[in-house]
């Protein structure tokens, strides 16, 4: 029995092996109707086989997961009408106009002959696509294929939306409209699951976050409470009027890490240390003038750090990496 | 059912527009069938109306592969094809949908081929209909043969190998140029399992006879079983290959 109160999905003890290589290793999580949950977790962690599996594109070996109150494994179809996905790479048919495309997409969900074209043109409005309806997609930028895409996966105003990678590889601007589109989406009632590697993007748009290190989730939490667990450790950013030592500071009392991010450093303290007179006795003493100097609280990327043991720039180099070698093959 | 019969003929619909014109489909859909006949088809000991049949269901045989390669193997490199796989529509009728959209590629090419050839031989077609549901079914079979070669593919040309790897012998021991009364009792047994010797036959019967005759329906039974073998195959392997 379905009822309004049923998880959008639950993923019990879900496992999936390629071979010798264990993707999902007793994968377990709720998500909650009209919520934003983000998975989150380095290259091969298992987020994509999630979702694969959660989609019906894979099938699991053992475990149970139910989407909208529907079995994956025994109700595909009936869960599938009710979803829509967007995966990493846009998947859109490039020889046929967004309009054509859209309307497909409606055929293929069981969209009324009537309301297809209708709604096309809405979401070609919403997705400010419409100046370019007619255009075959192969002319489009990145960005608008992405806004298509998403678009497509939304003819049959799906209750459940899944979002793989959304904002990667789009500039800043179609990568901030994209997040506005996907609160609104979510403001309307669409659940929505997705992936990214900008933790920020997870900070700022998800309600629920699941890690994942190794095909089984090591954290389940809120973004808040997630950054909260990262206890122990004090950070502070800091710019000073000329170029300072990054020897230097890394040997004054209690610092355990310094990065220099562009013209400031984020320096990492232990337990012990005082930050703040620290570093202005290290300024007077050097003959440089403080500019600016913030005490930040543990981010997500900390929390990630932390938990999954990889650094998020790592994930991202890595994954351009891949990216590069597929376009080199 | 029904409902999953019409998702297929979208996507039968989607499938004409989107890869009719691709440039492959008609270079091996219609002029390496024609190089083959202009190469091979005057030495055989065959008749005209034979090399006729030959002739229409090579160009459907190479038309509907080709655009069974290009139309599965692209979609699954370009990852359209998962867009097909996520949408309530089972990969069973997917694959119809898909065969259906290379089946109606073939009788284009036929006709495009048959009426300049029977005009110029001026060859007698004793039953146009017998010959359109001829060129169909057979089209819609070898569609389904090119299904189960993208189906062991990754890239189009590989897919076009295997494609070869069957077509190619078929064209010679199906009948096509060499009548197969004329080859060794090994190879006329052999011939009896190529979906090509089905299609000439069948052909050449309806061309030949203006009633239907048994062994023009036998041909286009074993067609269909035929047919519905290879997307069962193609399915079973997709299935295993897309997990």
């Amino acid at each position: 029995m379905r009822t309004i109160n049923t998880p959008a999905i639950t993923a019990t003890d879900l496992h999936k092996k390629y071979g010798s290589l264990t993707a999902l290793d007793g994968v377990s999580f709720t998500v909650e109707k009209g919520s934003i949950f983000g998975l989150l977790g380095p290259n091969g962690a298992g987020k994509t086989t999630t979702i694969r599996v959660l989609t019906g594109l894979t099938r699991l070996d053992s475990g149970e997961a139910t989407v909208l109150g529907f079995n994956i494994t025994e109700e595909n179809l009936r869960a599938k009408a009710r979803i829509g996905v967007v995966p990493e790479v846009s998947n859109i048919y490039e020889e046929m106009t967004a309009l054509d495309n859209l309307i497909f997409s409606g055929e293929l969900y069981g969209v009324i002959h009537t309301e297809r074209k209708g709604r096309a043109l809405e979401l070609l409005e919403e997705f400010n696509l419409v100046d370019r309806a007619e255009d075959i997609v192969l002319g489009y930028s990145r960005g608008m294929k992405r806004r298509l895409t998403i678009a497509c996966a939304l003819m049959h105003r799906p209750e459940l939306l899944f979002l793989d990678e959304p904002t990667t590889g789009l500039d800043v601007q179609s990568a901030h409209q994209l997040r506005d589109q996907i609160r609104r989406l979510n403001k309307e009632g669409v659940t929505v699951l997705l992936t990214t590697h900008y933790l920020e993007e997870a900070d700022q748009l998800c309600d629920q976050i699941g890690m994942i290190s190794s095909g089984r989730i090591v954290a389940l939490d809120s973004p808040e409470r997630l950054k909260a667990s990262v206890t122990g450790d004090r950070v502070v950013e800091v710019s000073f009027s000329a170029p300072a030592s990054e020897r230097e500071l890394a040997a004054l009392l209690g610092v355990v890490e310094v990065r220099r991010l562009g013209d400031k450093f984020r320096i990492t303290y232990a337990g012990m240390g005082e930050p703040v007179s620290e570093l202005v006795d290290y300024a007077r003493g050097s003959g440089l003038r403080v500019e600016t100097l913030n005490t930040l609280k543990p981010s997500l990327e900390d929390a990630f750090l932390k938990i999954t043991g990889t650094p998020p720039d790592e994930v991202l180099r890595e994954k351009e990496q891949q990216k590069q070698r597929r376009m080199d093959a | 059912m029904r409902d999953q019969f019409e998702k297929a003929l979208y996507i039968t619909r989607k499938d004409i527009r989107v890869y009719y014109l691709k440039a492959p489909n008609f270079t091996y859909g219609l002029l390496m069938p024609l190089a083959l006949y202009l190469a091979f088809g005057s030495s055989g000991n065959i008749s005209a109306t034979t090399l006729i049949s030959g002739l229409i269901s090579l160009v459907v045989l190479f038309g509907a592969t080709s655009i069974e390669a290009v139309a599965v193997v692209s979609e699954r490199t370009t990852g359209t094809f998962e867009r097909l796989l996520v949408a309530p529509v089972t990969l069973r009728w997917i694959l119809f949908g898909k065969a259906l959209g290379g089946a109606a590629f073939g009788p284009i090419l036929a006709i495009l081929a048959l009426v300049p050839v029977v005009l110029l031989s001026g060859a007698r077609v004793a039953s146009p209909l017998a010959v359109f549901v001829a060129v169909a079914v057979s089209s819609f079979a070898f569609a389904c043969l090119g299904i189960v070669a993208s189906a062991y593919a990754k890239w189009i040309p590989e897919a076009q190998m295997y494609s070869n790897f069957l077509r190619f012998p078929m064209a010679f021991l199906g009948g096509a140029f060499i009548s197969i009364e004329s080859m060794p009792e090994a190879l006329r047994l052999f011939s009896r399992f190529l979906p090509l010797t089905y299609s000439i036959e069948a052909l050449n019967e309806a061309m030949a006879n203006t009633m239907i005759t048994g062994t023009y329906l036998v041909d286009i039974l074993v067609l269909v079983a035929f047919s519905i073998g290879c997307l069962l195959l193609s399915e079973k392997v997709l299935k295993k290959r897309l997990s």
